[in-house]
């Protein structure tokens, strides 16, 4: 989870803490990552790889509440998707959480939004038709292929984050924010704030700083720029844990003291938002206390 | 520059001239020019358009508009409508002039052929051999110059840019001019020598001859906006700021000028850091991130060659920096040559930063120890040197400094040498000036580097210091080869040409074969046959091992060797493509790593460290190479990479300053690492081990 202070809008975002506090710590996360057609060995390649990859990732680390699905290649099939997503739709509760990640080309003919698939492609529409079956609370999509951008309006519905590698259809290039929305769940440098928690934004966050990093160092015109609907949300969903944060999201024992911690992050959440207001010198005094305090709840936690 | 920007005037007279000949059109070319005079632009370019589209077969019409754009700044429509004239009179000798005038001023030796061609079409037409006489002068030949600029006399004795030729052989030789004279107060003239000082790095002789073409001329606007860009050179930026106003706001607004306002404008995007001997301009966004190292190189190159050349500076050097190439290429424009990475104005540096190429492209301590090089040898010798020597010692500097650094034998310069096009000694001025093929500036510069080395090799560094010293009296080439070599130049060449062949002979003979092989353990590659990428890479890189980019031996066999799982073997043979001046950022991080994991902590730093010279702008590279520096224990170290690395806002900043605080307490700054802690705990309040480490500085606070 990205704190206040990685979003940049201090108080603002400290209902996202609460929303974080009052997700069920043991509802399942059903996640379906599609690679699309490559149309060329290259690009087939490529897309399987970074299937591939998210799957491992996703499978590692012994998480029990993760309900993985991968199709890639041949298997990437309209009718595959469809029975993928209405198995979702079978087995989800609401208090679960929904994540659809697509790897690979889609198309945009300035009305309809469209995922390259071996055989039949699927539609924007047709898509949010199959995921608005779902009953899963809290649902992302990550559609990172070309003209994504353009499926936005069609997949739009409450509590749907949605995260395109481009900005609209008409960025119709092949991309490459999915590579690096792939290192993002790997690299522990993504967990900005350091919480042993990636969450949706801060891996998009990081996926979009590599992605314009790459342009500019290949001194290339950028032919992507990704964005997402809803940072509050996505600041609020949480794609990866790891380490003890597992570990004490699973453990009931631990919640005083998360609750105690979580008081403080917030005095601390209040103080950066009071820092523009105050003399330099008063804000880092007693910001350091508070940190200090911070540390030592933390010890207490772990001991 | 300054001829070449403004020449369109004397074309336009020529054509006045012809205009009698054509009376229907020129009534109509007198109102066109009328417009133009005035300065309404527009009017002028419709009354062409309108004169032309009446008159298909009007090629005095198409040359005298072609010559408003010309003057406008748009030598490509100029060029159409030239080429235009041509295809309706092939031998029209203004448009052939005009034609000549647009190549000189990219300063292509095809130029004076169509100048010849002109005077075919029109022996009386003197402007022809003053373009004949500039080039040749350009070239270091101002025998020919001369001899030019007498054909133009005798045709036309008041010619006034033969005239300024003639002065400008005089004075370049440092000897009085009676030709100076004569110029009287037609400030073009002096235009025209302050262009042949400039391209010769004479300065400040530059602007004392702009100064006077304006205090004869005062609406000359094309010299207010050269020295605008002469003084911006030399780092007198009110006066420049001044002169380029000027010229902008009487219509001379060429990209020169309006580019050189609009750099000066961002100069308030960069911060200087100054020292008692050295000035560093760098970009706010950058300036903490580079600072270290630049300063450093600096420092190092400064006290090299104090002790190399036996001479001191008595004013600091100042290396300004631009991430984005086309401010850097404001200060180029009109330069002949490349000046591609970097330049000199006298104690002035301006380069590139190692953010303005894509990674691995470009070495940039190589450049500034280069561009250092050419700040002692033009104040050892007063700006009086030979173009070819202060660049051929230039490049021996950037090898001299490490012989990884400088530039590789490139597949063009053994295409030259197989081509035998390498220049004597005495013509090798020609090369960078006016090349004769695409290549020729960067072969110039390695044949230079390498006569350089040549010479060191041969007679000692000793040489290059007598020579230096000859050149200051403005001696030519020739005698000084003579006198201080003790040969005659033909020799010379011999004797170099000699080691040259010794050096690639095998590379230029088996380049052919060299090529072919590469292509199919490309291919091997792609098969998946690594015994056979392995066998059939290392049998032919001794080939041709200077070759370090795309595509080159090294990789092939060091992915072959990983892929088997023989790491020892990656590892040797990117050592051999390190060690060569292999340069790709991602490579030598691969390598870095393998060297790492096998405990050889110490060259994996070395590897990492070169980085530091080619893209220092890389988080990963510090972030590696800070851990790598702890794990040694050399803090000290440690802190500057991870200093860079926080100013670099990386992704994981508060990582980064974790890093940072970690250095700090073990090079026993235990304030800062307290510092740097709450740094790294402001971003990311629940960061275990910097939670951690804040305790253990917190003292009595905890």
């Amino acid at each position: 989870m990205a704190s206040p202070a990685q979003m940049g809008c201090g108080l603002k975002f400290l209902p996202v803490l609460l929303v974080l506090a009052l997700t069920p710590a043991f509802a399942s996360t059903y996640i379906v990552t599609v690679a699309g057609l490559g149309g060329e060995p290259d690009y087939e390649q490529r897309f399987t790889m970074l299937a591939n990859d998210v799957d491992k990732i996703l499978r590692t680390g012994g998480q029990t509440d993760r309900i993985v699905e991968t199709l890639k290649g041949p298997d990437a099939t309209r009718v595959k998707v469809e029975a993928a997503l209405n198995k979702v739709a079978g087995q989800a509760k609401a208090q679960d959480a929904f994540v659809l990640m697509m790897i690979g080309h889609g198309t945009f003919d300035g009305m309809e939004y469209k995922f390259n698939l071996p055989g039949p492609d699927i539609s924007g529409a047709e898509l949010a038709a199959l995921l608005n079956k779902i009953p899963a609370g809290r649902q992302l999509v990550v559609d990172m292929t070309s003209a994504s951008g353009g499926a936005v309006n069609a997949l739009k519905k409450d509590n749907r984050t949605i995260i395109t590698a481009t900005k609209s259809g008409s960025e119709k290039n092949a991309t490459v924010f999915a590579r690096f929305w792939v290192e993002a769940l790997r690299d522990p440098a993504a967990d900005a704030d350091k919480n042993e928690v990636i969450s949706a934004l801060e891996a998009f966050q990081y996926a979009e700083k590599k992605t314009a990093q790459f342009y500019s160092e290949q001194k290339h015109l950028a032919t992507e720029h990704s964005q997402v609907d809803d940072q509050q949300h996505a600041a609020a969903f949480p794609l990866l844990r790891f380490g003890s944060a597992a570990a004490v999201a699973n453990d009931p024992a631990k919640r005083d003291l998360v609750a105690k911690r979580e008081d403080i992050e917030n005095k601390i959440d209040a103080l950066k938002y009071q820092k523009s207001l105050m003399a330099p010198d008063d804000y880092k005094r007693q910001l350091t206390q508070l940190l200090i305090e911070l540390a030592k709840a933390q010890e207490a936690i772990d001991k | 520059m300054s001829w070449r920007r403004r020449n369109a005037t004397c074309v336009a007279c020529t054509v006045l001239l012809l205009a009698c000949a054509f009376s229907l059109a020129a009534q109509t070319i007198e109102r066109a020019e009328a417009l133009w005079k005035a300065h309404d632009y527009d009017g002028a370019n419709a009354a062409f358009k309108a004169l032309v589209a009446a008159q298909p077969k009007n090629a005095l019409a198409r040359v005298r508009w072609g010559n408003l754009f010309y003057e406008r700044f748009n030598a490509a429509e100029a060029g159409k409508l030239y080429e235009e004239a041509l295809g309706i009179d092939p031998k029209n000798a203004p448009a052939l002039l005009g034609e000549a005038q647009i190549l000189a001023d990219n300063y292509d030796p095809k130029a004076n052929d169509l100048a010849n061609k002109a005077l075919e079409s029109d022996p009386k037409l003197y402007q022809a051999h003053e373009l004949m006489a500039k080039t040749a002068l350009e070239d270091d030949n101002p025998k020919k110059a001369d001899s030019e600029a007498d054909a133009a006399l005798a045709i036309q004795s008041d010619a006034l840019e033969a005239i300024a030729v003639k002065a400008s052989i005089d004075l370049l030789a440092d000897k009085q001019s009676p030709w100076v004279a004569k110029i009287g107060n037609r400030g073009k003239g002096y235009e025209t020598i302050a262009h042949f000082y400039m391209i010769n790095r004479r300065y400040e002789d530059t602007i004392q001859y702009l100064h006077k073409a304006i205090a004869a001329t005062p609406d000359l606007w094309s010299a207010h906006s050269e020295l605008g860009i002469n003084l911006m050179r030399l780092g007198r930026e009110g006066e420049a700021r001044q002169e380029l106003q000027a010229a902008y706001d009487n219509h001379f607004r060429d990209s020169v000028t309006a580019n050189a306002l609009t750099l000066m404008d961002s100069y308030n995007k960069f911060v200087t850091t100054e020292t008692p001997t050295t000035a560093l301009r760098l970009n706010k966004k950058e300036a903490d991130a580079l600072r270290p190292y630049f300063q450093e190189e600096m420092q190092r190159a400064m006290a090299t060659y104090e002790k190399k050349y036996k001479f001191k500076l008595n004013k600091p050097v100042q290396v300004e920096v631009y991430p984005d190439h086309e401010d850097f290429a404001v200060r180029t424009q009109g330069l002949p040559g490349l000046g591609a990475l970097g330049v000199t104005f006298d104690n002035y540096i301006a380069m590139d930063s190692p953010s303005g190429r894509p990674p691995g492209e470009f070495h940039w301590a190589s450049t500034l120890w280069h561009e250092m090089s050419h700040v002692y040898v033009i104040a050892m010798t007063n700006d009086r040197v030979p173009r070819w020597f202060t660049e051929g010692l230039a490049v021996h500097e950037e090898t001299a400094a490490s012989p990884d650094w400088g530039d590789r034998v490139s597949p063009e310069i053994l295409a030259a040498i197989r081509d035998k096009k390498l220049l004597p000694i005495a013509e090798i001025d020609r090369g960078f000036v006016h090349p004769t093929y695409p290549a020729q500036v960067i072969v110039s510069y390695y044949e230079a580097g390498k006569i350089c080395d040549f010479i060191v090799q041969k007679w000692g560094d000793q040489k290059i210091l007598d020579m230096i010293h000859e050149f200051a009296k403005n001696r030519p080439t020739v005698d000084v080869i003579k006198e201080q070599l003790g040969m005659e130049p033909e020799a010379f060449d011999k004797e170099f040409l000699a080691m040259i062949d010794k050096e690639t002979g095998k590379a230029v003979a088996g380049f052919a074969d060299w090529t072919k092989q590469v292509r199919e353990i490309s291919q091997l590659a792609k098969e998946g046959k690594n015994d056979e990428v392995i066998a059939k890479g290392r049998a032919i890189e001794g080939n041709y091992p200077d070759y370090v980019e795309a595509g080159n031996v090294y990789n092939f066999v060091a992915e072959a060797c990983l892929t088997k799982g023989d790491k020892a073997c990656a590892m040797d043979e990117w050592g051999r493509y390190s060690k060569i001046g292999g340069r790709d950022p991602e490579t030598m991080k691969k390598y870095a790593k393998l060297l790492q994991d096998a405990g050889k902590l110490k060259e994996a730093e070395a590897a990492l460290e070169r980085m530091n010279f080619i893209y220092p702008i890389d988080p990963e590279l510090h972030e590696r190479l800070g851990n790598m520096l702890m794990q040694t224990g050399d803090a000290k170290g440690a802190v500057r990479e991870f200093q860079v690395l926080v100013a670099l806002h990386p992704i994981d900043a508060a990582g980064s300053h974790y890093n940072l605080a970690k250095a700090f307490q073990a090079a026993g700054q235990k304030d800062q690492a307290r510092e740097e802690a709450v740094n790294a705990l402001e971003a990311a309040p629940n960061y275990k081990p910097a939670q951690k480490l804040l305790l253990e500085v917190s003292g009595d606070e905890k």
